[in-house]
């Protein structure tokens, strides 16, 4: 019985002394990761790799080189192109960190449990990703989603090649070759890879030696750590001195890693995921150290005491703390993690967009399943979608209304936003080009903004300039198919004339394709204004909505976004003229429910205009009737609460909409 | 995209490298025997063809644009009794062999003849055979440029770089990004050189760190121009030929953006005038304060006797409303003369001004006045409305022949708009630019509208029907240098021509690259390029160190 005990608990303690089966639990780590990532955040890898620009030119190189850290970026948003697959990003990604924790394993000569502790570095790695949220509009290192990776990376392989070293080498040889090759990585490293080399460096300071080696003179520690301290200090002051001309000198120390600042704030909360990697490093390190010097002595020593605690005797100890420290970690992840309905709905409202997909815009203005209100973008995106099916004015109102700010610690901009895709359609192509060049001298030339500058310049009919975009995109991985498709449209320029274009469609023989077309020719339509000068001061939908609702034009599409914008507006003597002209510029269309509703409201409001002869839908009145009914009943309520008990009956009137809904804060 | 400096040569060593491999496994290549000859000239970037070259000129790389169909290219290039070939679409003949075949070139008839062979389906065609003509007359080895994207409101990345024109190296003069970070940022303008000296040259640094920085034989300063009787800080500068004087426009300027129009942007002045800044004293002493004229782009004369620059008048048309809102209603109707003062070297004094061209009685508007260093020719862009041409592609090159220019009086003219002509006599379908031009020559049909003084002329073998401004002479006269939307209409570029001393310009060329593909995958304008007779040798971050330091403030003194 005992035997069998002593044989079970023997079995039980190889297991868990052996590396194999905890990187059971690593790889499980990861796959759970992996799967979340491509189950749950597809639309945010899918905009990133939108937000992320690579080319294979030797001018790319050189300007991402002009920082310390360039290389990492290179690669890090080379890598990053391929979340426009998000299952072959993620998979790269996840690949990348079980070679760190298979490296760190062999480097520090893990054992049993402390095997799966390597598991915290990717855990902080996967916090860096799923924390960014907004961050993805407003992040100036390129290649921000895939540089904490390979920065930690090159760190693991310097430290890799210092143990291959350490093993082959004699002794002596060694013991120089490893402050040789500190010197070299700092030296070499820092323009490449920035605070990652630093952070490098200070990794193979603290390296433990391989137990052969042991014991280490405490003399030649400190020779160690102190070179590392001169060059951590020193290297970055030479190269900003001798080199980078282009480096605030504040920064060098922090070359290659997000700033997380934006304007005057400095958001620390979002760096706890790397100071999470700096703490995976921390608690790996003394293990290694503990491990190997463990490993050389007796147990009646004091290391050999230490070694107790990985002898079978204390045998579930390391799994204990191990455990701890990973659920402690996957807690962490899953704080870090970002999570918000209405960032998840504008990321995809704007793919959608993007595809021409507006029934899908809809369904996901529709979506029902949270009561958290929608933002100003989601609802601009949602009256696009409206517009764009010509449901505008009998449906804008059936969607919640609501102006909640997007969900970050600054304020976001809906230019940064999805204001560029939301001026682009509606035709106001120089103000898209303008926020796509502001964006890109400002946070980096991204995929997105050139695919927008060669549009607009198609529109515009600038072709050169349509043409150094789309060459540009064609350099690219997976936009030069659709640089390819659009390039094609340089062929066509009477395409991008309206009057020939509707000429040759009506004639059967439509200039561009069925999709091109249906992206194309409504903007054409609402191109149809004259030039001015002007701004938006950074405020799209109002300054949508002013010059639309002050504009005047005669083209059908264009006069009814006049409407629909006096409309919004809620003002009476801008919406009289609208929408008289609308009336008479479609005589044969039955007027839209909700500009019947403004005309008899604005009409009993202000008896300016004589409404007798007009031929309201008994519903509109009927409605109205109820409301102002319903009003007088509900008399002593405040318009808070009006609003509430109005909603499920008017909610979708123009009525509520005039009287209810107020104070609906753009940004 | 983006900027190369040759700072960083510590990374050329990779390139080297890989070029080393690719050129070992490569064979020299040869001249088809068999091919069938093209009537038209190869469709290279950038379009050398028959451009005239100075003798101290970097090699000129170019890219043969062909069709997908094209799978081979050889380029012969024949000087006197030799022959070159360089195989491949992107055509780099290198340092080395640039160097024999402008020196065989101009043992014999200073031409290059380029004869560009395509390989298309197995069988090879010669296309027209073109020539560059090497100049005996040398270029300034230096230019100095901004590199800006042309951006409204940001100015990130924003750099002062100088390149090397005898071969490719470009670096740094300064950038912002060493200044700045996300909270405070910076921006850097209107570098200007004394008589291309880059011993003694000055710029301006705005908003964070702000001043005006002079460096001046080894002696760096910043200097706050502004002063409590003046509008502004210096903006558009000139140098006096010899002396530490310079004289700046002061400047209230706003931008509004086309809502339409593919010029996109409008920069406006609400005022502005003229100071003059003397460095050996520390003082700042207004020249113009005219509030009904804004007056700017000043630039001395090579002898000094002159301020040239431009002024437009501006009578306010409804006093309630805000200046600037006023301006940008009617931005089409604020338009420059051309004037210069005499200036007294003796007492520092500036005379009655001369209106020297009345641009505005064409229905034009006259900027950037520059002077060829014999004091001959007076070069300036004219556009059709406005003081900042690199904006309107109306914007074209003029030449003033001095000797024969003189004061003139100002001829009073009606307000010109194209709604002032009936629509029928405008083709519906024109342009903008177009329509104007269409206008004007009615106008000057009818007498409403003075002909071109003889003195001037456009220089049509420099312009094109984009942008051309921001010009600048070379030190003996017989180069120009200017910027051009023509390549995309979006970036400026600068385009470089030859003079031959009496008014006549060569076809003009693009600034060579290494990588001749490079400015159509550079993302950001060439801004303002000046010759230099050297580079410049203070580092960008011994500017930033003087940056970083408080601003000596200029003192203000009135005549």
């Amino acid at each position: 019985m005992k035997e069998h005990k002593t044989e079970k608990s023997s079995r039980l303690s190889s297991f868990i002394e052996g590396r194999w089966g905890w990187f059971i639990v690593i790889i499980g780590l990861l796959a759970v990761a992996g799967i979340k990532l491509v189950t749950e955040e597809s639309e945010f890898l899918l905009r990133s790799q939108e937000m992320n620009l690579w080319l294979p030119t030797g001018l790319y190189w050189k300007t991402l080189m002009q920082y310390p850290g360039g290389a990492v970026s290179w690669l890090a948003t080379y890598l990053t192109q391929y979340f426009y697959h998000p299952w072959m990003g993620v998979s790269i990604l996840c690949g990348l960190w079980l070679i760190i924790c298979l490296l760190i394993t062999w480097i520090y000569q893990l054992k049993g449990p402390w095997v799966a502790l390597t598991a915290l570095v990717p855990l902080a790695l996967l916090a860096c990703i799923v924390q960014t949220g907004y961050w993805i509009f407003y992040q100036k290192l390129p290649g921000h989603l895939f540089v904490p990776t390979i920065g930690v990376l090159f760190a693991v392989l310097c430290m890799a090649i210092q143990h291959i070293l350490d093993l082959s080498l004699p002794s002596k040889v060694a013991r120089w070759i490893r402050l040789v090759w500190m010197t070299f990585v700092c030296i070499i490293g820092y323009p490449f890879f920035g605070a990652w080399a630093l952070g490098a460096t200070g990794l193979l300071a603290a390296l433990p030696p391989t137990p052969s080696r042991l014991p280490l003179s405490s003399m030649r520690l400190w020779i160690r750590l102190i070179l590392a301290i001169l060059l951590i200090a020193a290297i970055p002051q030479i190269y900003y001195q001798r080199l980078f001309e282009m480096t605030f000198r504040d920064f060098v120390y922090v070359a290659a890693l997000p700033s997380m600042r934006y304007s005057q704030d400095s958001f620390e909360q979002y760096r706890l995921p790397y100071y999470a990697i700096i703490a995976a490093f921390l608690i790996l390190i003394p293990i290694a150290w503990c491990s190997a010097v463990a490993s050389r002595q007796p147990a009646s020593s004091t290391a050999g005491r230490v070694r107790g605690v990985f002898a079978t005797k204390h045998f579930w100890l390391a799994p204990i703390i191990t455990l701890i420290l990973l659920c402690a970690a996957v807690f962490g992840v899953s704080k870090a993690w970002y999570h918000d309905v209405n960032f998840q709905k504008e990321l995809a409202m704007n793919r959608a967009v993007e595809d021409l997909d507006w029934e899908r815009v809809l369904t996901i203005a529709r979506d029902g399943s949270t009561t958290v209100r929608p933002t100003r973008q989601m609802v601009m995106y949602k009256n696009l979608a409206l517009f764009r099916l010509g449901r505008a004015g009998n449906e804008m109102f059936d969607y919640p209304e609501g102006s909640t700010p997007q969900n970050a610690p600054w304020k976001v901009r809906i230019t940064q936003v999805g204001g560029k895709l939301i001026y682009y359609h509606y035709g106001k192509e120089n103000f898209c080009y303008r926020w796509c060049m502001e964006d890109g001298v400002e946070f980096g030339w991204k995929a997105e903004t050139l695919k927008f500058m060669a549009r607009t310049s198609l529109l515009n009919r600038e072709w050169t300039a349509a043409r150094k975009y789309l060459d540009l995109l064609k350099k690219t991985t997976f936009h030069r198919e659709w640089a390819e498709r659009y390039e094609k449209l340089l062929s066509t320029p009477d395409a991008f004339d309206l009057q020939k274009a509707e000429a040759a469609a009506k004639a059967g023989k439509p200039l561009l394709d069925e999709q091109m077309t249906r992206e194309f020719l409504p903007i054409m339509h609402m191109m149809t204004y004259p030039d001015r000068l002007d701004g938006d001061n950074t405020l799209v939908e109002m300054y949508l909505l002013q010059t639309f609702a002050h504009g005047n034009g005669d083209d059908p599409l264009f006069q009814e976004m006049t409407l629909i914008c006096a409309l919004i507006m809620k003002d009476i003597d801008i919406f009289w003229p609208r929408f008289m002209k609308y009336a008479s510029m479609n005589p044969n269309v039955h007027m839209p429910r909700h500009y019947q509703e403004a005309a008899y409201l604005y009409g009993h409001l202000e008896n300016k205009v004589d409404i007798s002869h007009m031929p309201f839908d008994k519903s509109t009145k009927e409605t109205y009737d109820r409301f102002m009914k319903f009003n007088e009943q509900c008399g002593a309520m405040t318009e808070e609460q009006k609003a509430v008990a109005f909603y499920p009956q008017f909610g979708n009137t123009f009525y509520y909409f005039y009287f209810l809904v107020r104070n609906q804060k753009t940004n | 995209m983006f900027p190369h400096y040759h700072h960083i040569k510590y990374f050329s060593f990779v390139a080297m490298l890989s070029q080393l491999f690719f050129l070992s496994s490569c064979t020299s290549p040869s001249v088809p025997e068999h091919f069938t000859e093209s009537q038209d000239f190869p469709s290279i970037y950038p379009d050398y063809i028959g451009v005239t070259v100075p003798v101290n000129i970097a090699p000129l790389h170019f890219h043969i644009d062909a069709d997908a169909s094209a799978t081979d290219f050889v380029t012969r290039f024949t000087a006197g009794d030799q022959q070159w070939t360089v195989g491949g679409e992107d055509v780099r003949p290198g340092l080395k062999k640039w160097q024999q075949m402008k020196a065989a070139a101009l043992t014999a008839e200073g031409n290059i003849s380029v004869e560009v062979f395509i390989k298309s389906q197995d069988a090879w065609q010669r296309q027209k055979p073109f020539d560059i003509t090497v100049s005996k007359d040398s270029i300034d080895p230096y230019i100095s440029y901004r590199l800006i994207s042309p951006s409204y409101v940001t100015y990130e990345d924003l750099t002062i770089n100088q390149r090397c024109l005898e071969n490719f190296d470009e670096s740094l003069i300064y950038g912002n990004m060493i200044n700045s970070d996300e909270e405070n940022g910076q921006c850097i303008n209107c570098h200007h050189s004394q008589w291309y000296n880059p011993q003694r040259i000055q710029f301006h640094v705005r908003q964070y760190l702000g001043g005006t920085i002079i460096a001046f034989d080894g002696k760096l300063q910043k200097i706050n121009l502004k002063t409590d009787s003046t509008l502004s800080a210096g903006v558009y500068p000139t140098w006096y030929p010899t002396k530490p004087w310079i004289v700046y426009s002061t400047n209230s300027t706003g931008q509004s953006f086309h809502t339409r129009d593919v010029q996109k942007i409008e920069v406006q002045d609400t005022k502005s005038n003229l100071i003059f800044y003397n460095l050996e004293t520390n003082e700042v002493t207004p020249i113009t304060r005219d509030t009904t004229r804004f007056d700017c782009f000043p630039f001395w004369s090579p002898d000094g006797k002159y301020i040239y620059y431009v002024s437009a008048q501006w009578q306010r048309r409804d006093s309630t409303e805000q200046m600037d809102f006023e301006l940008i209603k009617h931005y089409k109707e604020v338009q420059y003369n051309l004037y210069r003062m005499p200036f007294d070297e003796q007492t520092l004094t500036f005379g009655p001004r001369e209106l020297i061209y009345d641009a505005v009685a064409r229905n034009r508007s006259v900027t950037l006045p520059r002077i060829s260093p014999d004091g001959r020719w007076l070069m300036f862009t004219e556009g059709q409305f406005g003081v900042f041409h690199i904006w309107h592609n109306t914007a074209d090159l003029f030449l003033m022949d001095l000797t024969q220019a003189a004061p003139v009086e100002p001829t009073p003219v009606a307000i010109f708009s194209p709604n002032s002509l009936p629509a029928s006599v405008l083709p519906p379908m024109a342009n903008n630019v177009q329509r104007e031009n269409i206008a004007d020559s009615l106008r000057e049909a009818q007498g409403l509208r003075t002909p071109l003084p003889a003195a001037i002329r456009p220089i049509s073998e420099l312009n094109s029907p984009d942008v051309e401004s921001w010009h600048c002479w070379s030190s003996n006269g017989h180069w120009v240098i200017f910027s051009s939307r023509r390549t995309d209409g979006n970036f400026t570029r600068p385009f470089i021509a030859h003079h031959d001393g009496n008014g006549h310009f060569t076809r003009p060329f693009e600034l060579p690259q290494d990588n001749p593909q490079y400015h159509r995958q550079f993302l950001r304008s060439y801004n303002i390029p000046e010759f230099l007779s050297g580079p410049v040798t203070i580092r960008p971050q011994d500017f930033a160190a003087l940056i970083k330091k408080e601003a000596t403030p200029a003192q203000l003194k009135m005549k």
